[in-house]
């Protein structure tokens, strides 16, 4: 007995000591292709080997017995065999297979921006959002360099690939923002409410969106804010229009940010010329505050709060003949709140819920006029998104919106006084599949019911991305997206079924090492547009969905940040071909807010030995028309074409301290807007007019950015995540 | 009988786990030796993927891991130009620090690697990255530096960061001479716990110092 043990260990041992077995073979890709680098080994041993620059690779081993040989190289799915070591030569020829990689696959790039430092090959990023010259630090302004939107000068919101402004939606981690624009004066740009820092990410998305989002017939623009702070912070900012002070604590997983904003356009306004006579300049205060929780391993907790009062009181020319100018006074109270969640639920469900809440109040008085409106609001939201496989996802929720919007309208002879509440509960499910890496289908629907205008709606919308090669792809998205008629027709009737528009966008999109080019084509269908009929605005009888039209166009899009060195721009161009018959229109016409050609060249430059950036942007936009009703053609005038050149300078002072220069429209060109005429014609029958034009031909702002830490070395650059 | 032969067994097993510790650390020198052969990219991988399989086998080591993420950190470097294979090298990187983190949370080493990790990432597009990961890298080195003052690596990117941000902050680079100068004096003082431990770092402050005559 003691011999056979003896003899059986010694025989192990002599085996593991003479016996060598050779594996030799060569690793190639399924297109045939050498693999260089790949990582061959026994599995559970140190005996391993690479392959070489012909994919060729030699594994020697002592070992024996039943072993896995291991083949691997990143990105390809790990190939696995089990051999016999016996002390002879093992030849094998190794194929890998590409793995699935959501990362590398293609997107659905068709009508959507998409703005964060995840990514590379970007169309824009967050630092854009703030440094394009021209932005005036606006979210909404930023975006208007991108193509498929239109400037309105008059206006400022964002007009969306021939949509009207109530057409695109605002959301902020993934909730409604019922009023996303501050109040302004009639025929004033406004911007929006929301400081771009606040933001890591954005998705513009222009056309054919997923299922997830209603109620919008051009656009919805969702904004993600950022995570987790990295460090206790007190931000102070002066701006020559007002001052800004947050502070930032940090505790375990978890963040709170307050602050305090006030603005006053008087002393800015009293330096330079404007075009119209302020009795009391823009003067608005926001406190704001936020929270962040990490909760679990993936779960993230984040709160929103901010409460803000405007006021302004501009002075209005009377055209009514006889009459003389009055005062135009609004007060404005806005307090918005939004929370969310968002996390795993376990490795293949993933939940995001989200909230928000808004009460917005405006207080108009002017000639003998008052006017009350009221917004409140408030939005719901849960999302589950269940991942089958790599290749194939489930997305589904629902969600509650309800708004009460009044408004008291008092004058001297009448009072109306009206409002409405609607509550809108839809449901949506997205199923989207990779067909390989290469090609991509998202198909959903979305239902929606209405109890104020008792009306259900289902629509469906399909996406999809294909990749050409490893730089370039298409993509097509389709869909039908219906919205409610606006506010100002709601609060007199019900009778009226949601407008509706739809979606075919075609597109074609190339990266290369840092340029990158977009061309899309789309075709927009508006139907059931809501038509008035000249009778009064109060009678519900006023109102149809008779109105319809049509939009389509050519978005262009360049932006190379390789070419020149430390310089990078972007070139956006736009056609567009727009009518329709709504609101009051007579027959089938350009809207006002339409211009055919629009483009917008940004050029920015990093002086490193200024330690600056400078930005310039250029935009032009073709003339809009405008009615003139001394005409027998309806928006048969058109006005100037809109020019502007912006350029904005940012200078590191000191590690913590930016200083910030910025003019709009440094030339000076001369940009109008269209008329305003009077409701009655004069003594010789003409209806008498003025022409709109900006509050200023140029703007200025002078910055300086303060950042106080512990460190004492952060800027608050750092905030873009 | 059957005693004599369990206990041969135990024996035996014993024999071949105490042989898994000397098995490992001659590997690992035997691999950490081939650091001064690498000269590109491809050589770095092969690298790279010894220490992965030895990562595969001794589970509840750091050093091996360590030593991947630090490999394909390198490479990331040594890539001129294509960033997405930049972002893929440190992608593996970031995994391999994960792990690392998890199975060494107080080694000093761990996060001055990962301060490193940042800077990488940081170099892929340093307009866009360089405030968010120049702040990640800083805390990185911080908590590296809390666990162990006199880490060298840790203080040598703490000296590159500054280095390489001065331009932008109005100072002037050569302010740091006298710190580097003083690193690399003391440089051999530090002592790694063994001979597996990390020791690399001492060229870059070479490169410092020559930079500043």
């Amino acid at each position: 007995m003691k011999k056979s043990v003896f003899y059986i260990l010694f025989s192990i041992l002599c085996l593991n000591a003479y016996s060598q077995t050779v594996i030799t073979g060569k690793v190639t890709l399924q297109q045939g292709e050498l693999l260089p680098g790949a990582n061959v080994y026994l599995q559970g041993t140190y005996d391993g080997t690479s392959s070489n620059e012909n994919g060729q690779f030699i594994l020697k081993t002592k070992k024996t017995g039943p072993f896995d040989l291991h083949v691997e190289f990143m990105g390809y799915e790990p190939f696995s065999q089990k051999i016999e070591l016996k002390g002879d030569t093992i030849r094998l020829n190794i194929q890998l297979k590409e793995a699935f990689n959501q990362l590398n696959a293609v997107t659905i790039t068709a009508g959507t921006f998409e703005a964060s430092d995840k990514k590379q090959a970007v169309t824009i990023t967050p630092l854009d959002m703030v440094t394009t010259a021209g932005a005036r630090g606006d979210v909404f302004g930023a975006l208007q360099s991108l193509p498929g939107t239109t400037t309105n000068g008059e206006s400022g919101r964002l007009f969306v690939k021939g949509g009207d402004s109530e057409e695109s939606q605002t959301y902020i981690d993934g909730s409604l923002v019922y009023v996303p624009y501050n109040s302004s004066a009639p025929n004033q740009s406004t911007r929006g409410r929301f400081n771009p820092f606040m933001f890591k990410g954005t998705i513009f998305s222009t056309g054919g969106y997923s299922a997830e989002y209603g109620q919008a017939l051009s656009s919805v623009l969702l904004l993600n804010t950022n995570d987790m702070p990295a460090e206790d912070q007190l931000d102070l900012s002066f701006l020559s229009i007002g001052v800004e002070a947050a502070g930032t604590k940090l505790w375990k997983d978890g963040a709170v940010t307050g602050s305090l904003t006030y603005s006053n356009l008087a002393p800015y306004m009293n330096l330079t010329t404007q075009n119209y006579h302020w009795i009391h300049a823009p003067e608005s205060a926001t406190g704001a505050l936020s929270l962040r929780q990490k909760t679990g391993k993936t779960g993230m907790f984040k709160f929103y709060s901010s409460f803000n009062k405007n006021t302004f009181t501009i002075n209005q020319e009377n055209l009514e003949p006889g009459e003389s100018s009055f005062d135009y006074k609004l007060a404005n109270d806005n307090y918005f709140m939004n929370a969310s969640w968002n996390g795993h639920l376990s490795e293949k469900w993933a939940m995001n819920s989200a909230a928000s809440f808004t009460n917005n109040k405006d207080d108009i008085r002017y000639d003998q006029t008052t006017v009350g409106k009221k917004i409140v609001g408030a939005h719901v939201k849960n999302v589950f998104n269940y991942l089958f496989t790599e290749k194939f996802s489930l997305k589904f929720g629902g969600e509650l919106f309800t708004k009460t919007f009044s408004q008291n309208v008092t004058m001297p002879a009448e009072i109306h006084d009206n409002s409405f509440t609607n509550h809108i509960i839809a449901g949506f499910t997205e199923a989207q599949l990779y067909a390989s890496s290469k090609f991509v289908t998202r198909i959903g629907a979305r239902a929606e019911y209405s109890d104020y205008l008792k009306n259900f709606k289902l629509s469906p919308r399909l996406s999809t991305a294909y990749k050409i090669t490893d730089k370039s792809q298409f993509s097509l998205a389709y869909g039908w997206f219906y919205q409610n008629p606006i506010d100002d027709y709601l609060l007199y009737t019900n009778h009226l079924n949601p407008e509706c528009a739809d979606h075919y966008t075609f597109s074609y999109q190339s990266s290369i090492d840092n340029r990158t080019l977009r061309i899309e084509l789309y075709y927009k269908d508006y139907k059931d547009l809501v038509k008035t009929n000249g009778d009064d605005f109060y009678l519900p009888t006023s109102y149809s969905n008779h109105g319809s039209g049509y939009a389509k166009g050519l978005d262009l899009f360049w932006r190379d940040n390789k070419t020149i060195k430390n310089g990078d721009y972007w070139i956006s161009y736009s056609y567009l071909d727009t009518k329709r018959d709504y609101q009051n229109f007579p027959n089938e016409a350009v809207p006002t807010f339409a211009s055919k050609h629009n483009l917008s060249v940004v050029y920015k430059h990093w002086f490193s030995g200024l330690r600056s950036l400078a930005s310039v942007n250029f935009k032009y936009s073709s003339p809009r028309v405008y009615n003139d009703p001394n005409s027998q053609v309806f928006n048969g005038e058109r006005m100037l074409p809109y020019r502007t050149l912006d350029l904005s300078w940012s200078f590191l002072y000191r590690k913590n301290i930016i200083i910030y220069g910025a003019v709009t429209n440094l030339p000076g060109f001369k940009n109008e807007f269209g008329r305003r005429y009077a409701t009655s014609t004069d003594a010789g029958g003409n209806y008498p007019s003025v022409a709109i034009e900006p509050s200023s031909n140029r703007f200025y702002v002078l910055a300086c950015f303060i950042t106080l830490t512990r460190k004492g070395d952060a800027n608050q650059l750092d905030k873009i995540e | 009988m059957k005693k004599i032969i369990l206990s041969i067994a135990v024996v035996l097993v014993s024999l071949v786990s105490m042989a898994q510790k000397p098995e490992f650390l001659q590997t690992m020198s035997e691999t950490l030796s081939l650091f001064s052969t690498c000269k590109n990219v491809a050589d770095y991988q092969a690298l790279g993927n010894k220490f992965q399989m030895i990562a595969n086998v001794e589970k509840s080591e750091w050093l091996p891991l360590y030593y991947h993420a630090y490999c394909y950190i390198l490479m990331s470097f040594m890539e001129p130009t294509d960033a997405t294979k930049k972002d893929s090298y440190l992608d593996i990187a970031e995994k391999s620090i994960v792990k690392l983190i998890e199975l060494a949370p107080n080694e000093s080493e761990v996060y001055a690697l990962q301060s490193f990790y940042y800077v990488g990432r940081l170099v892929v597009d340093p307009m866009e990255r360089g405030q968010k990961f120049s702040a990640l890298s800083g805390q990185a080195v911080g908590k590296s530096l809390a666990l162990d003052p006199a880490n060298p690596r840790a203080k040598m990117i703490k000296l590159q960061g500054d280095i390489g941000a001065a331009p932008y902050m109005g100072l002037d680079p050569k302010s740091f001479c006298p710190q580097a100068k003083e690193l690399l004096a003391s440089w051999d003082n530090f002592k790694p716990k063994s001979a597996l431990y990390p020791s690399w770092g001492k060229e870059q402050v070479e490169g410092i110092v020559k930079g500043c005559q």
